[in-house]
């Protein structure tokens, strides 16, 4: 039961930051591409990652409770900077009124989990650009559709702060087994369908 | 201030903010359901037009939405880790089934039925909305089975230093969530309806040419307000013995407790009242032709939200100096980070949700403005496609 729920917690967020490439990337790129074009490419992914990681704190709250608090309050700051660069990257993006504000919403973020990786790397926070460059590179193969380099950039975006969470020790963190049971067989059909019908949302908008 | 009155002044901020959001999404996609039935089974183009040009106003502003809900989550980790380590298991559990089952599931239904417009058979558009409508509410009710846990802990047993779920199903029917739940609800719709009134007597008072759109829309909007509005105040006042029974003392929380509760129920007396006055004057459109009242629909507009402001006041700081009712003290959950760190949040994240509350403002305003046919100029990019 516990390697099922660390399974889903990695999955989960594998998926937000698999995706995250797609619109903070886009942002970043924003300065020297043709914007208009540019940002309508990025529409039926925008917000698509962020539900990746909505669910993930569900998870990390209810699965990994004396994980959970240790972790976010433990880097508190860093995380106010990605959350008020979310909040400024989505909101810009649908204002739509100065592009900079898009820029400046996605570098936040992406330094923002930058500095959350060096912080659980217990690296040197220079370590903090490996993620807007990260999420740079997958946007400008994403924009470019180069569609060989694609699953490779992907992987690079997704699995930096995956990993870094493996080196977390989680025994004695986790829920009591009667909670994972019951929550199991909620996550365990909802992640697919979920998967299922993004993929949907992309065919159906490319048609 | 100390860290825990700065983490409670955010909590409440935050959660004020996010639940202007809240109810206006609910609210819209009952609304929507009923527009988009309407549509799919005559095929009147009326009945289509009212659901693409409401239905771009609940985009909007779930889309806005959506970030106050992402900070509200993170929220809970960051300020209050006290509650994960100590009841993380109990109240984890309703918490993921609202991200899981109904967040997650939701925001992808909704996606489908955006990029789906003109491109899917129209049931199979029309079930995407009701399964949208229906995770929808499945979200209010997971957020108020949790809700309900900290005002009236049921269904766990303590272990050691923490507790661990041992009945699901209590959580379930607890009467502190049961009742509380159908006051959400019939608040939801009745913002739904006197947001839609407010709109559409906007647009006769600038003498719009759609007359028989708004005129639909405004009847489609007394009417629901007229029909949610007793529920609402007979959910309302069926919590009261169970307060009595269950947090007997929370009339006594704080000295000005009372006000807010009484501010709401005024608010929640005259919408009922006002808007079974309003009903005999539909006939014959005489409200339109009259023309005084469309202003003061258009000033009602913020009523019901302040109203739903002032009920979770009193719900919330009635439970102090619990967090968890009898368990868990406030200040104990608060986590171990500097005061300095929670300000700096505080501030950030205040003056990026004033801001957010103005650009969902902005937009809303836009889109009402431009009418039910509008060349597809970019509202926002996911309302480019509705």
């Amino acid at each position: 039961m516990e390697t099922l729920w660390l399974v889903v917690l990695g999955v989960l967020t594998v998926g937000y930051f698999a995706l995250a490439g797609f619109d903070y990337g886009t942002g970043l790129l924003l300065p020297f591409r043709r914007r208009a074009e540019t940002l309508h490419r990025m529409t039926p992914f925008f917000l698509g990652n962020e539900v990746w990681l909505v669910a993930a704190i569900g998870v990390l709250f209810a699965a990994f409770p004396r994980l959970e608090g240790e972790l976010l309050s433990g880097a508190h700051s860093v995380f106010t900077l990605v959350l008020a660069g979310l909040v400024l990257f989505m909101a810009a993006v649908q204002l739509r009124l100065w592009w900079w504000l898009v820029f400046t919403g996605a570098l936040m973020v992406s330094v923002g989990w930058g500095l959350l990786l060096a912080h659980l790397l217990e690296a040197p926070w220079p370590v903090a650009f490996a993620m807007p460059v990260l999420f740079a590179v997958h946007g400008w193969v994403f924009q470019t559709k180069n569609w060989k380099l694609f699953p490779v950039t992907g992987l690079l975006c997704a699995l930096p702060i995956p990993l870094a969470f493996s080196s977390i020790y989680t025994s004695g963190l986790m829920a009591h087994t009667d909670t994972l049971g019951l929550l199991a067989w909620v996550a365990v059909p909802i992640i697919p369908l979920v998967v299922l019908l993004q993929w949907s949302i992309v065919a159906i908008s490319s048609r | 201030m100390s860290a825990v009155d700065l983490a409670r002044l955010q909590f409440a901020l935050t959660t004020s903010f996010h639940f202007l959001f809240v109810l206006l999404t609910l609210g819209l996609v009952t609304l929507l359901v009923i527009m988009q039935t309407r549509f799919t089974i005559t095929g009147a183009p009326v009945h289509e037009r009212m659901t693409r040009f409401w239905g771009r106003i609940y985009v909007i502003n779930y889309a806005l939405g959506i970030v106050t809900g992402i900070v509200m989550e993170f929220q809970f980790g960051l300020n209050w880790s006290g509650l994960a380590t100590y009841a993380g298991d109990v109240f984890g559990a309703p918490l993921a089934m609202e991200t899981l089952i109904a967040f997650f599931l939701e925001s992808t239904f909704l996606g489908l039925w955006i990029f789906g417009w003109g491109r899917l058979n129209r049931w199979v558009h029309l079930s995407l909305l009701y399964l949208t409508a229906l995770t929808a509410y499945a979200s209010a009710f997971w957020i108020m089975a949790a809700n309900g846990f900290l005002q009236h802990p049921v269904g766990y047993r303590v272990e050691g230093n923490v507790l661990r779920l041992d009945d699901f199903s209590a959580l379930l029917s607890n009467p502190t969530f049961t009742s509380a739940l159908m006051h959400v609800v019939f608040a939801s719709i009745t913002v739904g309806g006197v947001f839609m009134t407010g709109v559409s007597a906007y647009h006769f008072i600038k003498r719009t040419p759609e007359v028989d759109f708004f005129r639909r829309s405004l009847r489609m909007g007394v009417i629901t307000t007229a029909l949610a509005t007793p529920s609402l105040i007979g959910a309302g006042f069926a919590q009261f013995p169970i307060i009595a029974k269950f947090q007997p003392d929370k009339t006594e929380a704080a000295p000005w407790i009372g006000a807010p509760l009484g501010f709401m129920i005024i608010i929640g007396m005259t919408l009922t009242m006002v808007s079974w006055l309003t009903l005999p004057l539909l006939i014959k459109d005489a409200v339109i032709r009259m023309r005084f009242p469309l202003y003061l629909m258009v000033i009602g507009i913020p009523l019901p939200f302040c109203a739903a402001i002032f009920g979770w006041v009193f719900r919330e700081v009635g439970r102090q100096p619990w967090l968890i009712y009898g368990l868990l003290r406030t200040e104990d959950a608060v986590s171990h980070v500097e005061p300095q760190q929670i300000l700096l949040s505080l501030i950030v994240f205040t003056s990026l949700f004033v801001l957010l509350a103005c650009v969902d403002w902005a937009l809303i305003a836009r889109a009402v403005r431009r009418g039910p046919d509008v060349a597809p100029a970019p509202v926002s990019p996911l309302v480019v496609t509705l």
